[in-house]
């Protein structure tokens, strides 16, 4: 196919607004698939994302269009719908001409459609605003037009769609072809493709999604990986129409398949530039990052006889998601587990998710923590992402901690509510604008480790689930924080140290240690529960002792009653975790760790 | 040989609060049946073992007329009784006369057990019985005069809103009953009592334990020894039939709902009087192999103050304790005490036998 008559778009848009179901009507439309086949959505491959209906992995389809007597190759390249992958979504946004930008015709402008609008104008795409869901009776196309207009789209530009009937979608896709512009890239030049996304595969290793930017590919071909230099042979290439098939050859403009017998995901980093071995580029295309995990929380089977299993799990899930990282960790009140890092709090409830659905292993999991910097007093300095690993406090001359950029955006009833929880956050106050009279865009600064903690349930609470938010992480600043433990008769419980700021940690304290008072049953003697920064203790509850249990009377020896209340409390005994000579209920740690103020 | 036989009476006079024991209203023609089964009951399983102790407890035994008294220990006639034999029969004070007493006199019961339970108007009230405090003195007299001289009372706690000082008056006035035993049992809200059904709530842990001390310290600062969880007695007046129970012996039940220990086989009758009254008698029969055996025998031992005899353990069983359960970690704790071969819990901690005996339990080996 020549340049000119191939389109490489993809569809943003906030979660729910529709961007599946569009997909799928466009590939119904084009002829990719008929009515009978299509399953609805398409695109998203996973059960959870289906059930979600977010999209976690990326998928590239391959459509051809008759328009005006000319066949047309469209590319459409799905995107991940959320914050945590903002990364892939900027990468397959950059192999992309142009994009659609869905917008609910009842929901109108949300926080991440500002989000993926901006991160699109980024890479210098076109944008074609789409108000979807127009056979919605709450819709109110008028005045999401005004939105739009609001930041900077012409009305005449916008169309009007119901991806669920059908209306609008044909109108769509002429707009494609003569909106956005072909591909321009090179095709005598050496071969330069973006690696958007990649996929395991048992049968054929890692499968990488690329888009040709210059040059050919051909099966065969030996390639190296730029960043990595990693040299491999082309085994395969194919596209997905949406069902997969085979080529020999993909040129400049083009997006498909590629696979190379590569067995590890780790050694395809998403953003890299593929190039050929003997013949390669100058220098690689722009715009790649390394992807850091950025949350980091302990996960224990709740069995402990499942840490295998937990190991094999991850493992798993680690072969399609580059970005999870783990390695073990030993806890003495949770057994054996692993430290998980995580892009965002999505991925880490997805990965979660993943793990306790499609492995069958219930878990717990720690507090999540973020990424401390801790400049010790020799002045050198170390990353911290588990509280195990703060050192003594006398050793550190300050501490660090990642803040974000956060816009809420949300109907302008709430702003006060919404300025007293960032507030409440430690947050600084950037600035507000207004969309129109009634929705505003409030920026933040804040801790990350803030929007960690409970930052997401209380937006949804104090905004009636109205508004939306958004974040990106800026850096680090300097922070009073510590590691505040919780004790149980004098002893530290690893699982529930966290590190937190000193302005927050006897209010976080005194928190844990009446919820823990609550759920520890008396023991044989008293329990002290205490919370503590090092030596000092700023929260202190007490469990009085064991003074009675059930003495059953014997009347006409009836003894066998007695027995049975002693077997239930030996049953209930083996649901406790011993620490130190505490008894534990396992509920304790699941409680305490899902702790809301 | 089987040495020692439980005989339930189900009818009462009055029904309390508390009570979830088979029992049920007196009713004249009921009682003939339930005799005329439970002699049936008795014929097909007793063996004609020497009884050395025999208690006959309720619902309320000398509810029962004279008549069926006498029907009732004709039928108890035909027992094997040592000697020496422990005979008790349970009794409130309303049903309680000289003819009645006098019966038991002539068939050889020299036990007698009385529920006064408190003297206290509003634990009367909360638990639905009568207030005989009058009666007490002289029915305990009368009892002394026919010359039956083994008196046990029962003493209920821990009632809601009762104060450590009601307590204290029950207990003064028990104590100047000078009788030879006395049971004293803190309140359980069990299920499907009247109390259960009035959403009545046990009262505050704490309490309950300070009452169980002041017990403990009135009734052995007056001469009273404290040989199990529950139970008090002067010397050598120790209930020989519950300690058949704490002692893992075995022992007949006869009647409805009445528990027996027979040929390794924990037996529980049904609880329907209607099922009972048609001979339908066991309903639960638990087969007992050598390792619940040894449970029982640890649950049960430990609520006597002298708890677990290592020698009699080892002649009934072929192995000692300490080859099936690690008990070295709770001796080591304190929670419980090895002196002269005996493993027991120590005094002050009785009160949470429950927790010790699973901690034992769970160190099996």
């Amino acid at each position: 196919m020549k340049e000119e008559n191939i389109r490489n778009f993809c569809i943003i848009a906030h979660i729910d607004h529709g961007k599946s179901t569009l997909a799928d009507r466009i590939l119904e439309l084009t002829g990719a698939i008929d009515k009978r086949e299509l399953k609805s959505q398409m695109l998203d491959s996973m059960d959870l994302e289906r059930e979600r209906g977010i999209t976690i992995k990326l998928n590239a389809v391959q459509l051809s269009y008759k328009y005006n007597d000319e066949t047309y190759q469209l590319n459409l390249i799905d995107t991940p719908g959320h914050v945590d992958f903002s990364y892939e979504v900027s990468r397959s946004l950059a192999a992309c001409e142009g994009a659609i930008l869905v917008v609910d015709a009842a929901q109108g402008v949300e926080a991440q459609t500002l989000a993926n609008l901006y991160l699109a104008l980024d890479n210098n795409l076109t944008v074609i605003p789409v108000i979807n869901k127009i056979d919605l009776p709450s819709a109110d196309p008028d005045k999401v037009i005004g939105e739009l207009e609001n930041i900077g789209f012409e009305k005449k530009d916008i169309v009007l769609t119901s991806a669920k009937t059908g209306v609008g979608v044909e109108e769509l896709l002429e707009k494609i072809i003569s909106v956005i512009p072909s591909p321009k890239g090179d095709r005598k030049s050496p071969l330069k493709a973006l690696i958007f996304d990649s996929l395991f595969d048992s049968y054929r290793g890692v499968i990488t999604s690329i888009r040709v930017v210059d040059g050919e590919v051909h099966t065969g071909d030996i390639i190296r990986m730029m960043e990595t230099d990693a040299v491999y042979d082309v085994v395969g290439l194919s596209i997905n129409n949406p069902k997969e098939k085979e080529v020999s050859v993909l040129r400049a403009g083009e997006v498909g398949y590629l696979f190379a017998s590569i067995k590890s995901i780790s050694d395809v980093h998403v953003g890299d530039t593929i190039t050929l071995d003997d013949n390669p580029a100058k220098e690689a295309l722009p715009g790649y990052k390394p992807m850091k995990p950025t949350v980091y929380c302990g996960l224990y089977p709740i069995e402990s006889s499942k840490f295998e299993d937990l190991r094999e799990a991850l493992n798993k899930l680690k072969l399609n998601d580059a970005a999870l990282t783990f390695e073990p960790e030993t806890s003495k009140a949770l057994g054996f587990g692993f430290r998980c890092g995580f892009l965002g709090l999505l991925h880490m409830e997805i990965v979660e998710e993943r793990i306790e659905r499609e492995f069958g292993i219930d878990l717990i999991a720690t507090s999540p923590s973020v990424v401390y910097e801790v400049e010790m007093t020799d002045k050198s300095k170390i990353l911290v992402d588990s509280p195990t690993k703060m050192p003594r406090r006398e050793l550190i001359n300050k501490t660090y901690e990642p803040y974000v950029k956060c816009s809420i955006f949300t109907p302008s009833e709430y702003i006060g509510p919404l300025m007293e929880l960032c507030q409440d956050k430690r947050g600084t106050f950037i600035n507000i604008d207004y969309l129109d009279t009634e929705r505003v865009t409030i920026n933040y600064e804040l801790p990350l480790s803030e929007i960690v903690y409970d930052f997401f349930d209380r937006l949804k609470s104090s905004t009636k689930g109205y508004a939306s938010f958004d974040y990106e992480v800026i850096g680090y600043k300097e922070s009073n924080l510590v590691k505040m433990d919780i004790l149980l008769n004098g002893e530290i419980v690893d699982a529930l140290s966290v590190i937190v700021h000193k302005d927050f940690a006897y209010k976080r304290g005194r928190l844990v240690v009446e919820k823990l008072k609550e759920i520890i049953p008396r023991q044989l003697f008293e329990v002290p529960i205490q919370a503590a920064i090092g030596m000092h203790v700023i929260a202190r509850e007490t469990v009085r002792a064991l003074r009675k249990d059930v003495l059953a009377k014997c009347y006409g020896g009836d003894v066998t009653r007695k027995k049975k209340l002693l077997e239930k409390q030996k049953e209930g005994k083996k649901r406790m975790k011993q620490i130190g000579s505490v008894e534990v209920p396992q509920e304790a740690f699941l409680s305490i760790l899902s702790t809301k103020e | 040989m089987i040495k020692s036989c439980y005989i339930h009476i189900p009818f009462c006079n009055k029904i309390c609060s508390y009570c979830d024991f088979p029992k049920l209203l007196y009713n004249a023609n009921y009682v003939d049946k339930y005799l005329d089964s439970l002699e049936k009951e008795i014929k097909s399983i007793y063996k004609n073992d020497i009884l050395d102790t025999l208690y006959i407890g309720g619902g309320t035994p000398s509810s029962l007329s004279l008549e069926q008294l006498s029907r009732l220990f004709n039928i108890l006639g035909n027992l094997k009784k040592s000697i020496d034999i422990e005979y008790t029969i349970e009794c409130n004070f309303s049903s309680l006369t000289k003819d009645k007493l006098e019966l038991f006199k002539k068939v050889g019961v020299n036990r007698i057990s009385l529920g006064i339970e408190s003297i206290d108007k509003n634990n009367l009230k909360l638990l639905e019985r009568e207030e005989y405090t009058d009666e007490i003195v002289n029915k305990i007299k009368l009892i002394r005069d026919i010359g039956i001289n083994n008196i046990n009372v029962d003493l209920m706690y821990a009632l809601p809103g009762e104060t450590i000082e009601v307590l204290e008056k029950d207990l003064d006035f028990i104590l100047s009953l000078d009788v030879e035993h006395i049971s004293t049992y803190s309140l359980i809200i069990e299920d499907h009592t009247k109390l259960k059904i009035s959403n009545i709530k046990n009262i505050d842990e704490d309490l309950d334990y300070e009452m169980y001390r002041l017990i403990n310290n009135k009734l052995k600062s007056n001469g009273y020894k404290h040989y199990e969880i529950s139970n008090y007695s002067k010397d050598c007046f120790e209930s020989r039939h519950n300690k058949c129970y704490w002692l893992n012996d075995e022992y007949y039940g006869f009647g409805l709902g009445a528990a027996s220990y027979i040929d390794n086989k924990r037996i529980t009758n049904t609880r329907s009087i209607t099922k009972y009254i048609n001979n339908g008698y066991s309903i639960v029969c638990e087969d007992l192999d050598i390792d619940s055996k040894i449970e029982y025998e640890i649950m049960l031992n430990l609520r006597l103050c002298c708890g677990i005899d290592l020698d009699r353990f080892k002649n009934k069983y072929g192995i000692f304790l300490s080859e099936k359960y690690d008990y070295n970690y709770l001796v080591n704790t304190g929670l419980l005490i090895l002196n002269n071969n005996c493993l027991f819990i120590p005094e002050d901690k009785l009160y949470i036998s429950n927790q010790i005996i699973v901690k034992l339990l769970q160190n099996k080996l």
